[in-house]
């Protein structure tokens, strides 16, 4: 795969924000954020609490909106649109603090990723038909494979609410998957992870994207990690990109430093 | 009461509860029901009794018009849901409860106080289209069956996948590229038309009709069926409507006791069993130990 410069332009982007705010009330949690994401990168946001990561996050996928500036996806303004229109767009997400359907079996989680590819006539769902029947077993292969590939498929009846945490943080990953998006957005994907299924995430992380042409961005604490993960990296800092470019270059920006360590007197 | 009328009035009571069961199923406390409800019974008792056309050449009210009844009942309640549905769903939790009971009452101010509808005393001489109970128990229990069919193949169905994911995380099925706003709408709007369906075999089967048949007490009685028969699966709401319908009935012999058992059991069930009284996981254990 061939990895993209770290200076990007803008014209042959994925996904480019420009100037992004984002305010709530007094706090203005994304203060005039640029940056673009180039088509097959692994794209790091590191920063340290409250540095507005999730925001972000949230902004791109829909959850929220920000109140300046514009987040653009291939080549229309995707800022405003509701969630599940930008996930049918292409941007699929985890979350920080888990959102599974935690009562259904991880099985069903993936299925629900799959909603669209569920399409199928109403008159033989209803009666049952084996035209139905066949596309629905196929469909649960599907799903099937997807866990596999997160290695659950041996839990698959289980309730989601009754994995490990790490294991929960994969079958996020999986029913993001399952939606079928060109950008995955992970957020922080190895929280609560012990250091060997840190490496095996940063693996499957790998595998995942040549395996389905994807583009990542993904928010994680852990520097080592990010630094041998991500293509590129770019640092938030109060709400403000303070550091933008390859892990080597922004490894040694005054800019980070000053902002992990503090200021040295 | 007879037996059988005893049956039509437990199926009815087994349908308004299904029919409060499919917003739930999407986490929506919708007490609508009694309003579309009183709807399907408002057509099918203008239709009769004010259209001589439908009444057929005298022997008897034509079982033709009676399903000419129920479409036009079912297409008026899914209008009104669609139109009232988009706005309404909007809101969260209790809110959409109370805005729901606002519209059951506005529905019976509505039509207490209207000509067409009869006023106060309603319409009365609705035409028999079956001789006796045993012809509306078979009508009303196949319309329970199809509808009970049809909440069972919700659950093997994405749109039954998509309305348990909004339940248990709302966020993440909108993430997942669920359009939640029309999943909701569509689990209002069968709703509706089941609600609308049940009136117009009650409004025959009542012989008459009037704005009571709705209101806010038939929207707690509604939603204790499913509270009590439980509200993660259909079989829970079916259950719920059947023995909350008929246990004041079957508990006749003891006399003044009887609501006294009747509150008992309304009160005890929701603290014995939180979930009602059919979940999935009782359900699997039964199938195992049978």
């Amino acid at each position: 795969m061939q990895v993209p410069s770290a200076q990007a332009t803008a014209a042959s982007s994925l996904l480019a924000l420009e100037e992004v705010s984002c305010r709530f009330g007094g706090l203005l949690a994304l203060d005039r954020v640029s940056l673009q994401v180039q088509p097959g990168e692994i794209f790091g946001l590191i920063g340290p609490n409250g540095a507005g990561k999730t925001t972000l996050f949230n902004l791109i996928s829909g959850v929220g909106r920000p109140t300046a500036g514009s987040i653009r996806w291939s080549d229309g303004a995707i800022n405003g649109l509701p969630p599940d229109r930008i996930n049918r767009l292409g941007i699929g997400r985890t979350f920080q603090n888990l959102h599974l359907f935690q009562r259904l079996s991880c099985l069903e989680n993936v299925l629900i990723g799959l909603h669209h590819s569920a399409r199928a006539p109403l008159l033989p769902a209803l009666l049952g038909r084996r035209s139905f029947r066949q596309s629905q077993g196929e469909l649960r292969q599907r799903a099937l494979e997807l866990l596999e590939l997160v290695d659950l498929a041996d839990t698959a009846r289980q309730p989601a609410g009754s994995l490990p945490y790490g294991s929960q943080r994969r079958l996020e990953i999986a029913r993001a998957l399952a939606t079928a998006p060109r950008l995955l957005l992970l957020d922080e994907p190895a929280a609560g992870m012990n250091p060997i299924e840190k490496e095996e995430l940063s693996a499957l992380i790998r595998r995942l994207r040549s395996r389905f042409d994807l583009t990542v961005l993904v928010i994680e604490h852990h520097v080592p990690l990010m630094m041998s993960l991500c293509d590129r990296l770019a640092v938030l800092n109060f709400g403000r990109r303070i550091a933008l470019g390859t892990p080597e270059s922004v490894r040694h920006d005054p800019a980070v430093i000053e902002a992990y360590l503090g200021v040295s007197a | 009461m007879s037996d059988l009328s005893l049956l039509v009035q437990m199926g009815f009571g087994a349908l308004l509860a299904l029919s409060v069961y499919l917003p739930l199923r999407c986490g929506q406390l919708s007490l609508a029901t009694p309003g579309f409800y009183v709807i399907g019974g408002y057509v099918a008792a203008l239709l009769s009794t004010s259209w001589s056309a439908l009444s057929g050449d005298g022997a008897g009210y034509p079982l033709t018009s009676l399903a000419l009844e129920l479409v036009v009942a079912a297409l008026v309640a899914a209008a009104v849901a669609l139109v009232l549905g988009r706005p309404v769903l909007q809101l969260r939790g209790i809110y959409l409860a109370i805005a729901t009971i606002a519209l059951v009452e506005i529905l019976r101010v509505l039509n207490l106080n209207l000509a067409w509808s009869g006023g106060a005393v309603g319409i009365f001489g609705i035409p028999q289209p079956f001789a006796g109970p045993g012809g509306y128990a078979l009508a009303t229990w196949v319309l329970l069956a199809l509808v009970c069919w049809l909440c069972a193949r919700l659950e093997d169905m994405r749109l039954g996948r998509a309305m348990a994911a909004i339940r248990d995380d709302e966020l993440a099925a909108r993430c997942m590229g669920i359009p939640s706003a029309d999943v909701k709408l569509t689990a209002f709007v069968i709703s509706a038309v089941i609600a609308a369906l049940t009136g117009v075999l009650a409004a025959h089967f009542l012989n008459t009709w009037n704005a009571r048949q709705g209101g806010f007490d038939a929207s707690i009685t509604t939603l204790a069926f499913v509270v009590f028969g439980g509200s993660r699966i259909w079989l829970g709401p079916v259950l719920g409507g059947l023995v909350i319908t008929a246990l004041p009935e079957l508990l006749r012999p003891v006399g003044d006791l009887r609501l006294i058992l009747f509150g008992l059991v309304i009160l005890l069930g929701p603290i014995l069993f939180p979930q009602g009284l059919i979940t999935p996981e009782r359900l699997a254990r039964l199938q195992q130990t049978l």
